[in-house]
């Protein structure tokens, strides 16, 4: 049996042959999992409806985000991951979990679109990467919305964020709408001793992955004005988390030329701040009037 | 005959750009009691050298009985005598088989030795070798008391210790303080057993009792850490950590390219710890290896069925295994933690260190560096709450304060036992030294990290 992740090319530093089985190199120790390339540099989708662009950004090795969207019938639906740089092959993690998320988000289903499901369908494709007990499993954030007639949907897990971008004075006004999952959050919810989570406040507490607690919280607005639904990694959010900030960096843009043009602003401007994270976003705008009319 | 085992890494994977030494703790662990104990040999070497007239062979007499009384049934043992050349005590040749009647008659033999003539501990290990040479499969033991220094040229011990190893774990005991601690622990390190002092007699019986009682509770003959590590790297040490220090780098076996063996001996139902540091060439940040894979592997050979060059997915022999990696980061958060076992491990290293150099300082006359030294060490244990060494220290030093490990050394006048004459006085600094000696590389534990 291959266990997952196991490499079948030679290795790329060493041109050694694989042994059956194993993920590093039997001479070199090279990494093999870490070295398939599953994780391009510079993605861009453009789709009616939604956008999304990511990026390695200037200083990581390897871009362990991921990102799946696609428009269906009455149905738009976005799925942002970002592997957990401190699991291994990562990267893996994040785009078997985003893609498994996204078919689910697009099923058929009674109520509207079943979150909770997709992030578990998510979670299951994540854990299934590498046999039970292996240490440090692949492991991913995800933040996932769904905009249908009724409302917007969202769902996450760890600090992948969704906002809500409109402009000043809006009807329905630009904010966070999902809140981190991170140890700074659980020392002021109580649930964790403050001196631990004052070590690394922003280390997550939730994540997908074998050895994951992957509970989403979820969130449903149905918004009164136009505006714009921003998923993103924190490799936009550590540098701009003000919704009010991002609203006004996409929302131009987003006039003039779409939600890719308003997704490859935002990813500009996490790239000019530094770029030191991957960072990857996806856009859909929202026009609840014009929705009504159809 | 072989009981599940599980090898566990405790590392911090993350380098620096730049970086090439890595660190981790492997813990090996027996987890259950596995099948029917094995077949087992013991020998008993008891000194009946000239010193020990007295109330040293009554009570050598004493512990041996003791020890005999330990064996289970079934178990091969003998009785060697050792002065200046070995003589077997019990049985005439070879070994007996223990059960109430050879267990009775061994007893009767040890009742009946006198003290007379020198100490040729070389002589003595080749008698052990000769029988343990008879029990290739059986777990192989041997307790060796001594009182005085060794009669022999250092050469003719070397040579026999060197013949000895491999066949049998030698734990080695002095009586009285006229022995040297450096004399045994060269018989017991390379024979993968221990040293300690028993400075009183009548303690004899208590410690072979728990020698023996240990001994019968091993039912893996040998083991060996296999370790493969990537082409250009370096292991620059191998360490056991825990329960004592013992370094191990010297004792690889190379079993194929990339690979090579460690020798660990007899093991029971006990956990242990190794300090492994490997150095690779660098990576790119961002990018990650397998630094070494640990494997466990039983035995007398340890290329075992899987020389070099053979698919280790085949892993034949191997009872468990773990991998240690390394990955680059540019993430001084994740680079710059050290991992707490190897942290705990490095420090307890430290201590033993310190000991033996405050102890050689202190026996050359140099009482400002012995001060220094064992200064340190008086803070060091205390840092990590090593009670057993602290009390130690205490009985050689005067520690003026903890925390800066500032100490006095003990000397006669000093020393607090107040209704001892001068001369038990000394005696007693002095099995305080050996003490401190013997038992100075032993550490304490620290708890798997959650």
């Amino acid at each position: 049996m291959t266990a997952a992740g196991a490499a079948t090319t030679a290795c790329p530093h060493c041109a050694t042959e694989p042994v059956a089985g194993d993920c590093f190199c039997e001479v070199c120790g090279t990494d093999l999992a870490a070295c398939r390339a599953d994780a391009p540099d510079h993605v861009e989708i453009t789709l009616d409806g939604v956008a999304a662009v990511g990026d390695r950004g200037h200083v990581r090795a390897r871009n362990e985000d991921a990102v799946a969207v696609r428009a269906a019938r009455d149905r738009v639906a976005a799925v942002v991951c970002d592997g957990v740089s401190s699991t291994r092959s990562s990267q893996l993690a994040a785009r078997a979990a985003a893609d498994a998320a996204l078919e689910v988000l697009l099923g058929e289903h009674g109520d509207g679109p079943d979150v909770r499901s997709a992030v578990a369908a998510g979670a299951a494709a994540a854990a299934a990467l590498v046999p039970r007990g292996t240490p440090s499993p692949p492991s991913c954030t995800l933040v996932c919305g769904v905009h249908d007639r009724a409302a917007l949907t969202v769902a996450w897990v760890g600090d992948s964020r969704a906002y809500w971008l409109a402009g000043p004075g809006a009807a329905e006004p630009a904010r966070l709408l999902s809140a981190d999952h991170t140890a700074e959050a659980a020392a002021a919810a109580g649930t964790l001793d403050p001196a631990i989570a004052a070590a690394r406040p922003d280390a997550i507490t939730r994540w997908l992955g074998a050895d994951g607690d992957a509970e989403p919280d979820v969130t449903v607005l149905t918004p009164a004005g136009p505006g714009a639904l921003l998923l993103c990694t924190d490799g936009l959010w550590k540098y701009l988390p003000d919704a009010a900030e991002l609203a006004a960096v996409a929302l131009p843009a987003l006039d003039l030329g779409g939600p890719r043009a308003a997704a490859a602003a935002l990813v500009a401007a996490a790239l000019t701040a530094g770029g030191a994270d991957n960072v990857t976003v996806a856009v859909v705008p929202v026009h609840p009037c014009q929705e009504e009319e159809r | 005959m072989t009981a599940p085992f599980t090898v566990e890494v405790d590392q911090n994977p993350y380098l620096a750009a730049g970086a090439t030494r890595v660190d981790a703790v492997v813990t090996v662990t027996a987890t259950g009691t596995g099948d029917a104990p094995a077949d087992a040999l013991e020998i008993i070497v008891v000194d009946v050298s000239g010193s020990m007239a007295g109330e040293k062979i009554r009570s050598a007499r004493e512990a041996t009985a003791v020890a005999i009384a330990e064996l289970r049934d079934g178990v091969a043992f003998a009785v060697i005598a050792g002065n200046q050349r070995a003589q077997q005590v019990y049985p005439d040749a070879g070994t007996a088989r223990a059960d109430e009647r050879t267990r009775a008659e061994a007893v009767e033999r040890v009742r009946e030795l006198q003290a007379d003539g020198g100490t040729a501990i070389g002589s003595w290990l080749r008698a052990a070798r000769g029988l343990a040479d008879r029990h290739p499969d059986a777990v192989r033991h041997v307790i060796l008391l001594t009182d005085g220094q060794n009669g022999e040229d250092a050469p003719v011990l070397e040579r026999a210790v060197r013949a000895c190893v491999g066949l049998f774990t030698c734990d080695c005991r002095g009586v009285g303080t006229d022995w040297r601690v450096d004399e045994l622990r060269t018989v017991a390190s390379a024979l993968l057993g221990t040293v300690d002092i028993v400075a009183r007699p009548e303690d004899l019986a208590a410690d072979f009792r728990a020698l023996a009682g240990a001994a019968m509770a091993k039912n893996v003959p040998a083991l060996w850490l296999r370790l493969w590590t990537p082409q250009g790297a370096t292991v620059r040490f191998v360490k056991q950590v825990a329960p004592a220090v013992e370094d191990l780098t010297g004792r690889r076996v190379d079993t194929g390219e990339q690979r090579g063996a460690y020798p660990l001996g007899a093991w029971g139902a006990e956990s242990r710890d190794y300090h492994l540091c490997v150095d690779v060439a660098p990576g790119t940040v961002g990018t990650r290896m397998r630094t070494a894979r640990v494997e466990l592997v039983g035995g007398s050979d340890p290329a075992g069925s899987a020389p070099a060059g053979s698919d280790p997915a085949g892993s034949d022999g191997v009872l468990a295994e773990a991998i240690v990696t390394a990955e680059w980061t540019d993430d001084r958060h994740r680079s710059s933690v050290i991992d707490p076992k190897v942290a705990h491990y490095t420090g307890q290293v430290a201590l033993a260190g310190a000991i033996a150099d405050g102890l050689a300082a202190r026996e050359a006359g140099d009482a400002t560096r012995a001060e220094e030294r064992l200064g340190e060490a008086v803070r060091l244990a205390a840092e990590s709450g090593h009670v057993d060494t602290s009390q130690l220290l205490e009985g050689v030093v005067e520690v003026l304060d903890v925390r800066t490990g500032t100490v006095r050394l003990r000397t006669d006048a000093n020393k607090a036992d107040a209704d001892k004459t001068d001369t038990d006085k000394a005696d007693s600094i002095k099995a305080d030294v050996m003490a401190l000696d013997a038992r100075g590389t032993r550490t304490i534990r620290v708890g798997r990290q959650g």
